[in-house]
């Protein structure tokens, strides 16, 4: 049974899967040389692998940004904001600083991410559970301490890079960090058996969010395994990051924005339509975004600094006017 | 259900000190006490929501920690008062949840019955599709108690239900908290600050000074003088109204 | 007129102890530098210098005292800038890096690349002084209009509004195609200064100075606009002329070096959760441990992958953001009580909830 509330939802999602098609036809075939046979094949080689990139990262960041709302009950925090996109990098610089740039693990995109995904969810599991419980779940003071960290580990990560070529390492740090003009499209078919075994995993978990927004103290009251439940669902949105900034380096306030746009365009509380909503809010940005950048701007302005500034903006917007942080 | 030796601490300060209780099975029992003393404590270690440090307490033969959540959530209810809610839900939608440790996210046309059956009893046909926040905070306490309504457990507890209503709501609860015991037959376990209420209202008194038991019986034998004045450390008077004892202090 | 009323029984409580803290840190403080003269990649020897050897003297003058002296000057200045915001702001968690001074030089920087392509040292430094003044005017004024819950979430817009103004900073670099010459100033670090390049950062020392001698002023207008009306202190000058102060302390040392983030909010607290509030008793030691501890940082930077350095920025950036979050969780979990205002109780109602730490964010 449907409420209309619902269906109004339904149509407004298939509103915006219509337009993440249309944005996603207008990034392939912008510019392109139809004509031209040959020409035609490499910007298709070029683009579609980018493009399934995009999505995947919208999908990853947008679902996880949203799960991690619910779980810490709060709608300006995301896991970006914590530093988890640069724990990711940090990881990954540290994996390649101890077994040498050579190695196989270092070298093999997929070894390296494997690597790093299993360190990525022990240390960040642990990481944030421990902040979480220290600051007794004060918003305030997990989003200072989350936005001290993030500089925190890019320090580290920045003198690991110069430790290792302290001649080259601007160099070293664009192979070692994606980012949107250097997008690691070689782990495609790993992110998305990650993501799958990831819902697949806590598809349990995952039926539960929708009980946990009413609170830790109601969850339990609805006989929910809580301590668990926020365990396992914090390690998928673990994973899923680590999936995310593997692809495209970290972009800290993507996740604030389209969670928050979805929670606003959708009003509701079931987080299938919400976390739907979410990614193909992510998916209409960074496609659309994408587009601009590269035809507007000409490449010169990477997106993640727009998002930079439009997040930044959008987020005093709503930690200055939410009455109840 | 019964409490034996519960103790718990915080920061090595005793706040349930040894308590040894039974509860009465389809009564009204009130939880009372000075700020505290341990009453809230007791409440949720009842209903699993904080650990003990030591002691037992037993729920229809099994230690309550025991208990898979799960089926604990079809046979006891709590309601505490902080409900800060934050998700956009209409009082359909809340007391559909109350469902949740029966069927899951898959409502069936049994729960769509009993939910139903909830807000009517709770007066709420009219709400029904308004936003939990957008209601007087009267009506939204009635809707979460619809909510447990619709749990359908045989214990339901109640954490200062009268907290922040005005008199009105506050007297209109208690009546239904009386209606909860009398009409489905639920054993109702709450903690009150207001004395008379749990007089008026309540089968037995639970009073707790300084985490431990001051005395525990029934309205009749709470409700005097000496015992009173003894928990509050100030001066009463029992008058008589109704068949039932209520006190004046000053 | 404070420090007269209560200087009798506080002088005589804590002269030892206080004066055993700056004079341990002074004599540790020369000991390093004299210490850090001769870290570097060319060894230094006493024996040579004192026997006339031409070439050591000039290392010596040209590059060693040179960095040594913009050490001090950085550690002084960043550390009493962050001492003033935080006395005006009466929040502990208010610096030059939360404060979105730093962020604001850096974008003045930019625009005197942008406009002024070949413009000298002083005229960027004017740009920055600007630029870092407008920031900070603007954030206070921000954070004035607004009452907040908490304390931590001035800092906390602070670091956004900051994070908005790299945005825009690095937006134009990346139209312009400046990042390049940008990321000089980003991160934080001696390795550049030579004689001839770093002079401006003497301007501290007379602003500290300036800083010092208006001290009780600013711990006066701290205390909210009523008790200084009262006192017949000119608010919101004094307010604007101590913000004037640290953001210009803060951009002359970004103009030289770069950004180093962190020092101006981690010094004064450390400082004070020995000595207490009291801007006049601690702003000397501020000054002190905050020279010390950006010396270090810098010695550890040129030591761990000697020949080359690590930017002192990268340093901070860890030993900073560690010192931060253990001071974070101090203060949750001793509360109000953890950073406290020493010396009497003052009468007036409304001010007394900001000295405890503070409800209110400014």
């Amino acid at each position: 049974m449907l409420t209309k509330a619902q269906r109004a939802n339904r149509k407004k999602l298939i509103i915006m899967a219509v337009l993440v098609l249309l944005a996603a036809a207008a990034y392939m075939a912008v510019d392109v040389n139809f004509s031209n046979a040959r020409l035609f094949q490499y910007s298709m080689r070029i683009r579609a692998p980018k493009l399934i990139v995009m999505l995947i990262t919208a999908f990853a960041i947008g679902g996880a940004s949203l799960v991690f709302q619910s779980i810490i009950n709060n709608t300006i925090v995301t896991p970006c904001l914590l530093g988890m996109n640069s724990l990711y990098t940090l990881i990954h610089t540290a994996v390649v600083f101890c077994v040498g740039s050579t190695s196989i693990v270092a070298t093999n995109a997929n070894a390296a991410f494997a690597v790093d995904l299993a360190i990525m969810g022990v240390t960040a599991t642990i990481i944030y559970s421990y902040l979480f419980k220290k600051t007794n779940h004060n918003v305030l003071y997990v989003l200072l301490i989350g936005t001290v960290l993030t500089s925190f580990f890019s320090s580290i990560q920045s003198t690991m890079t110069r430790v290792m070529d302290p001649n080259e390492y601007d160099t070293l740090l664009s192979t070692l960090v994606a980012s949107f003009s250097n997008i690691n499209t070689e782990i495609i078919i790993f992110s998305l058996v990650v993501l799958a075994a990831v819902i697949f995993f806590l598809r349990k978990e995952l039926a539960i969010l929708d009980v946990l927004t009413l609170g830790k103290e109601q969850a339990i009251n609805l006989g929910v395994d809580y301590d668990r439940c926020i365990r396992r669902l914090l390690l998928g949105v673990t994973l899923a990051i680590a999936v995310a900034t593997a692809m495209v380096g970290p972009i800290s306030f993507l996740g604030l924005i389209i969670a928050n746009l979805s929670r606003q365009l959708l009003k509701t509380y079931r987080h299938t339509q919400l976390i739907l909503g979410s990614a193909l809010f992510g998916m209409i940005v960074l496609v659309g975004g994408q587009i601009i950048v590269e035809h507007v701007f000409t490449y010169s302005v990477p997106i993640s600094v727009f998002i930079t500034v439009g997040g930044g903006l959008y987020f005093l917007y709503l930690l200055l006017t939410k009455r109840r942080v | 259900m019964f409490v034996k030796e519960l103790t718990k601490q915080y920061d090595g300060k005793t706040v349930v000190d040894s308590v040894t209780f039974e509860i009465p099975k389809r009564s009204v029992i009130s939880l009372i006490g000075p700020n505290g003393a341990g009453k809230s404590t007791v409440l949720n270690i009842l209903s699993r929501l904080i650990a003990r440090d030591s002691g037992l307490v037993d729920f229809e033969g099994q230690d309550i920690a025991r208990w898979r959540s799960k089926e604990l959530a079809k046979r006891l209810a709590i309601l505490t008062q902080s409900n800060n809610i934050q998700m956009k839900l209409t009082v359909q939608e809340l007391v559909t949840f109350g469902r949740f440790p029966y069927s899951g996210n898959h409502v069936t046309q049994e729960d769509l019955e009993i939910i139903d059956r909830a807000i009517t009893y709770m007066e709420l046909e009219p709400f029904r599709d308004r936003f939990i926040d957008e209601l007087s905070g009267g009506q939204r306490q009635r809707a979460l108690i619809a909510m447990v309504i619709a749990q359908d457990t045989e214990y339901v507890l109640l954490d200062e239900p009268t907290n922040n209503l005005d008199i009105y709501h506050a007297t209109n609860m208690m009546k239904i908290v009386r209606r909860l015991c009398d009409e489905l037959g639920k054993t109702v376990i709450l903690v009150l600050h207001e004395i008379n209420y749990a007089a008026f209202y309540s089968d037995y008194i639970c009073a707790f000074v300084d985490g431990k038991i001051a005395k525990f019986g029934t309205v009749k034998e709470v409700m005097n003088k000496q015992t009173l004045s003894q928990i509050y450390n100030v001066d009463f008077e029992i008058l008589e109204i109704e068949g039932k004892p209520l006190s004046i202090y000053y | 007129m404070l420090t007269s009323l209560k200087a009798p029984h506080e002088k005589r409580g804590n002269s030892i102890k206080d004066h055993r803290i700056s004079i341990s840190l002074a004599i540790c403080l020369l000991l390093l530098s004299i210490f850090s003269l001769f870290v570097g990649v060319i060894d230094l020897n006493l024996g040579a210098l004192f026997g006339g050897n031409l070439e050591q003297l000039k290392i010596l003058l040209v590059s060693r005292l040179p960095r040594l002296l913009a050490i001090l000057c950085t550690g002084v200045g960043m550390s009493v800038a962050g001492l003033i915001m935080q006395q005006l702001c009466m929040n502990k968690f208010v610096s030059p890096t939360t404060g979105a001074t730093i962020s604001s030089a850096q974008f003045g920087i930019l625009l005197a690349l942008l406009f002024m392509p070949n413009s000298t040292l002083w005229g960027r430094a004017l740009f920055a002084f600007a630029a870092a003044i407008l920031g900070t005017w603007i954030f206070v004024w921000f954070i004035q209009r607004i009452t907040f819950k908490d304390v931590v979430m001035v800092p906390l817009v602070g670091i956004m509004f900051g994070n908005v103004i790299s945005g825009a900073t690095n937006f134009l670099a990346y139209k312009f195609e400046m990042t390049q010459a940008l990321s000089t100033w980003l991160v934080g670090h001696f390795s550049l200064v030579l004689r001839g390049r770093y002079e401006l950062v003497y301007l501290v020392v007379p602003l500290v100075v300036i800083a010092f001698i208006f001290a009780n002023h600013f711990n006066i207008v701290g205390m909210g606009k009523d008790f200084s009306k009262n006192l017949g202190v000119h608010y919101n000058f004094v307010l604007f002329m101590g913000l004037t102060i640290a953001a210009v302390i803060t951009a002359s040392v970004v103009v030289v070096v770069g950004s180093i983030s962190y020092i101006g909010l981690i010094v004064p607290n450390v400082m004070a959760m020995f000595k207490g509030d009291k801007i006049r008793g601690t702003l000397m030691d501020t000054a002190l441990f905050g020279a010390l501890f950006v010396l270090v940082c810098d010695m550890l930077g040129r030591v761990v992958i000697a020949p080359y350095e690590l930017p002192i920025e990268l340093i901070v950036g860890i030993l900073g953001s560690l010192l931060f979050i253990g001071l974070l969780f101090y203060r949750l979990r001793h509360g109000r009580k953890a950073i406290r205002l020493k010396g009497p109780t003052f009468g007036c109602g409304a001010a007394v909830p900001d000295l405890e730490g503070g409800e209110r964010g400014c």
